[in-house]
């Protein structure tokens, strides 16, 4: 069973949001409703000087605390790692959305239901890859098979010694970052 | 040096005092676009055509059934068909998926050199204009201060009628066409030629003609970059990650990762400089002082490829003479990159030659942007020449582009129009180097004004917003005594046009065969119809080929789009079916590494331009102060640059709320301050300030940061909409163009739109 997650290499993202429009289009977001943010944050004084541009998603956590707060079980956690939320069973009261130290979640408006970052997952069982890695122009996103230590991500994640947002929170991120 | 009142003489412009505010608008008439349809299908859409027939028990408190929308995902007939994003002028390879009718996504198409394989936001974003409800649902004519519906056949009637006498009265130059982009120009060159004018504009003159010309004077053409092979890239003002070219990004990439560097020169920290190895902020407007001192090193040291200087090259000895005028030590005063920076860039290049380049450029620093631009290009040119990279690997190539099948002979062409172009391009005395193919799209308005243009067509193009000095733009086009938009909404130049012919929107239209996308190996390419057209709009090509018609110069015009695409692709053995099927076809031979004959007087690199020095221009590149310098004793006195941030393009995107909604929320639209500079001023970051050149005035909010250099502030383009037709954009943010006064470049009539002081003040 393989267990879904993606190395970001926040060195290379250049803070296009392409990701974010790919993703809204995939999904059929309206305007205002993204899974993906990014912060950017400077460093230095000039002339040495750099910024750096941050994605944040959903981190489809191993221990994922809005899973726990669901009063209805609507967030749940497939066996392959990806945390969905089953929009049936979904009420709209956003005790995840305070839950999920990443701010990720978003209410979506028209359907009075929390929605995030699926992965892809309909893409991703037919061999393909979430659409904001596909997207990416400086290929700052690797997705892939945690469990597989020859896959793409895993060998990234070992060679830039890539870490988890927050692992002091212990929510165990799918999502590993390089960063400056 | 050629003084101000020369480089403005040519038009008769005195730069006065003139103000333009975002409140002070024109006085367009608003159109209610309102949409009778709603087209989004939304999973809760998709729900309630679903869930037809259950009761609202069955219902209960579910919201959305989820499973039953991943479901339809999977099992909806999704089509892929492929074809040309229209989000920009690059044109990228897109395939667009429909699914229930409806364009659902677009995925890159991973033939495409330009992209591939790869979408930048605004190809994700522009999508959705399909289904905007201001778009333009049929066409429009000017009745007063109102448009009224009017029928495609009695618009053109009255166009033609109108244009004929024009002609009549004033004789063909008197017409013209601004185009954007190239992709169909084509037929639009056709219909002008064969109305006998030949005014025929792109936007060139205020983004990339001093670069072009620069590059044409010195090596014969526009050359491209082998970023993928080289193993130092250093790129001045250029930035492909903000004003997006996505191969170039990708190459860059995946040069850096096996071991290339990257510095990049530019006095704002670019969205190229975050993946850069190095950041060079240069001092605005002196990018000529850094490459003429490159140059000096490289000859010093002895550090250029001598077998190429001699066999490929005349002039070196005269740049010697010329560049030992400019030591680092001198550079490092002018442009503030230190003396030893410079020479150890220089020695890291040398050392890599010839897959070593400077980046060919486009807008950014010596674009359109500054007096010394085109002489800045002509040093760029020769210092990748003194590395021997011309049209090696991982240097600077030509690119294998495939020419086009003609029209004729089985369709005559229009004779070549015998008047010269009123802008002056080609001719002596005037622009002489100068783009005849791009003309000067911003001496519309003066042309206007002297009353030598009295009527134009522009097709997706948008001059009221992106030329410099709206307030005269819009004197100028309002003195026509015809103008007709071809556009696919009321932008602001469509919004004052007599007559509004609305385009179908990219993925609803077929265009001409297209070879734009060209590198190491030429490409045709196809924009192609993708969902039937919602409106009562048309194709611009067909809008052409009716014009022609009812001008009575239907002889030239006896075919149509596909004929037309048949006739194109004819010298290359590939068929429209099999083009149709992929969206890009490579023909023709691979790149080879090499030089023959160059297209120049000399058939080498003229480093020393005989040419220039005949037509009273500098033969050599020298050092050459910008027009205007902010004043080092104001702390309010800064230059205003601009750039284009990723997610917009021009003033076409602004309004498209995928796109806009990026800029809301990270609040883009702020103009870049340096920290420093900032607090001397009083301001905390966000703070409103008041920005005041000597043609206009305005007020934004400040982002102080670091990353830009303390002499200039930087504003984003694509806002400052001031169409009250395009209500999602209107009134955010500013335009550069807000600011720079009318003016020309004496050899190449470039805009020289970083030419401008403004001051600022805590609002």
């Amino acid at each position: 069973m393989p267990r879904y997650g993606m190395f970001i290499d926040a060195t290379k993202c250049v803070g296009c949001h392409a990701c974010r429009v790919a993703c809204q289009n995939q999904n059929e977001l309206p305007a205002k409703e993204n899974f993906n943010r990014i912060e950017e944050r400077e460093y230095g004084r000039f002339p040495n000087f750099n910024r750096e541009f941050l994605p944040v998603q959903c981190q489809h956590c191993d221990n994922p605390p809005c899973l726990k707060v669901c009063p209805t079980g609507a967030t749940y956690k497939r066996k392959d790692g990806v945390v969905l939320v089953d929009d049936k069973k979904c009420v709209g009261c956003k005790y995840c959305m305070v839950a999920c130290p990443y701010s990720v979640r978003v209410i979506s408006e028209e359907h009075g239901v929390v929605e995030k970052c699926r992965f892809c997952i309909e893409m991703v069982e037919k061999g393909k890859e979430p659409a904001c890695v596909t997207t990416c122009m400086t290929k700052a996103r690797t997705f892939g098979d945690l469990n597989d230590p020859n896959s793409e991500v895993s060998k990234k994640i070992g060679k830039y010694k890539a870490k988890t947002l927050r692992a002091d929170l212990n929510t165990k991120p799918s999502l590993y970052y390089r960063k400056t | 040096m050629l003084g101000i009142n020369k480089i403005l003489s040519h038009f008769g412009i005195q730069v006065l005092p003139q103000f333009i505010g975002k409140d002070e608008v024109m006085d367009h008439p608003i159109v209610d676009m309102k949409s009778p349809v709603n087209f989004r299908m939304t999973r809760r859409g998709f729900l309630k055509v679903a869930g037809t027939g259950l009761t609202a028990a069955t219902l209960g408190n579910t919201l959305l059934d989820f499973a039953a929308w991943e479901k339809e995902i999977q099992a909806a007939p999704t089509e892929m068909i492929p074809t040309q994003c229209n989000g920009c002028g690059n044109r990228c390879g897109i395939l667009a998926y429909v699914k229930n009718g409806r364009i659902w996504k677009i995925e890159g198409n991973p033939e495409a050199n330009g992209n591939l394989g790869l979408i930048c936001p605004k190809g994700h974003g522009y999508v959705h204009e399909l289904y905007n409800p201001q778009r333009l649902k049929g066409p429009l004519k000017r009745v007063g201060n109102r448009f009224e519906p009017i029928s495609w056949e009695q618009a053109y009637k009255e166009i033609a009628q109108k244009i004929n006498l024009i002609l009549l009265e004033n004789g063909p130059q008197s017409i013209f066409w601004v185009n954007y982009p190239q992709s169909n120009n084509l037929y639009a060159l056709r219909l002008m030629h064969a109305l006998g004018s030949p005014h025929y504009f792109t936007h060139g003159s205020t983004c990339y003609t001093a670069r072009n010309a620069g590059w044409k004077v010195t090596v014969g053409q526009l050359p491209c970059n082998d970023l993928g092979n080289a193993k130092y890239i250093l790129i001045i003002g250029r930035n492909p990650a903000g004003g997006i070219d996505l191969a170039q990004v990708k190459e860059i990439v995946e040069a850096k990762e096996k071991g290339a560097k990257l510095v990049v020169v530019d006095p704002r920290h670019s969205e190229t400089a975050v993946i850069a190895d190095e950041w060079l902020p240069i001092k605005p407007g002196t990018d000529l002082a850094l490459l003429l001192s490159m140059i000096h090193v490289m000859i010093k040291e002895e550090l250029y490829d001598k077998e190429f200087i001699k066999n490929k090259t005349v002039g070196f000895q005269e740049l010697e003479d010329e560049t030992v005028n400019y030591p680092p030590e001198w550079a490092e005063k002018v442009c503030e990159i230190p003396a030893k920076t410079i020479v150890r860039i220089t020695r890291e290049m040398a050392q890599a030659r010839p897959k070593a380049l400077l980046h060919r450029g486009y807008h950014g620093a010596f674009g359109s942007q500054y007096l010394n631009s085109f002489q800045t290009a002509r040093a760029l040119a020769i210092a990748n020449s003194l590395l021997g990279n011309i049209n090696r690997e991982g240097g600077i190539i030509f690119p294998k582009s495939a020419k086009l099948g003609e029209l004729q002979p089985k369709h005559p062409a229009p004779e070549l129009p015998k008047v010269q172009k009123a802008d002056g391009t080609g001719i002596p005395g005037r622009y002489p180097v100068g783009s005849y193919g791009d003309g000067i799209t911003h001496a519309i308005p003066e042309l206007a004004l002297s009353g030598e243009l009295k009527a134009g067509f522009v097709y997706h193009n948008n001059p009221l917003r992106t030329n410099p000095n709206p307030k005269r733009v819009i004197a100028g086009y309002k003195k026509l005594e015809l103008l007709v938009a071809i556009d696919t909404v009321l932008s602001e130049t469509a919004s004052i046009a007599h007559y509004v012919l609305p385009e179908s929107f990219y993925l609803e239209r077929t265009e001409a065969v297209d070879t734009k996308h060209s590198g190491k190996r030429a490409q045709v390419s196809i924009q192609q119809q993708v969902v039937k057209p919602l409106y009562n709009t048309r194709p611009g090509t067909q809008i052409i080929i009716d014009l022609a018609k009812h001008l009575g110069v239907e002889k030239y015009f006896n075919f149509d789009i596909e004929e037309g695409n048949r006739l194109r692709l004819q010298p290359f053995g590939v068929t429209l079916e099999e083009l149709k099927k992929k969206g890009m076809l490579f023909v023709g031979e691979e790149w080879k590494e090499g030089l023959s004959k160059l297209e120049t007087p000399s058939g080498k690199v003229e480093i020393y331009s005989k040419a220039l020095e005949d037509l009273g221009f500098s033969p050599l590149p020298r050092w050459e102060e910008p027009l205007v310098s902010p004043d080092p004793k104001d702390p309010r006195s800064f230059r205003l640059l601009h750039g284009k941030q990723a997610i917009h393009t021009h003033s076409m995107t602004a309004n498209q709320p995928y796109l806009m909604e990026i800029s809301r929320y990270y609040d883009m639209v702020r103009l870049w301050m340096n920290s420093e500079r900032g607090k001397t001023l009083g301001l905390k970051d966000g703070d409103e300030i008041e920005i005041e050149s000597s043609i206009g005035k305005g007020s934004i909010r400040v982002r102080l940061t670091e990353g830009i250099h303390p002499s200039a502030v930087w504003l984003p383009s694509g806002y400052g909409i001031y169409s009250r037709n395009l209500n999602n954009a209107f009134g955010v943010g500013l335009s550069y163009n807000d600011f720079v006064p009318t003016l020309f470049d004496p050899a190449v009539g470039h805009a020289m739109t970083s030419e401008v002081i403004v001051r600022i003040k805590k609002a």
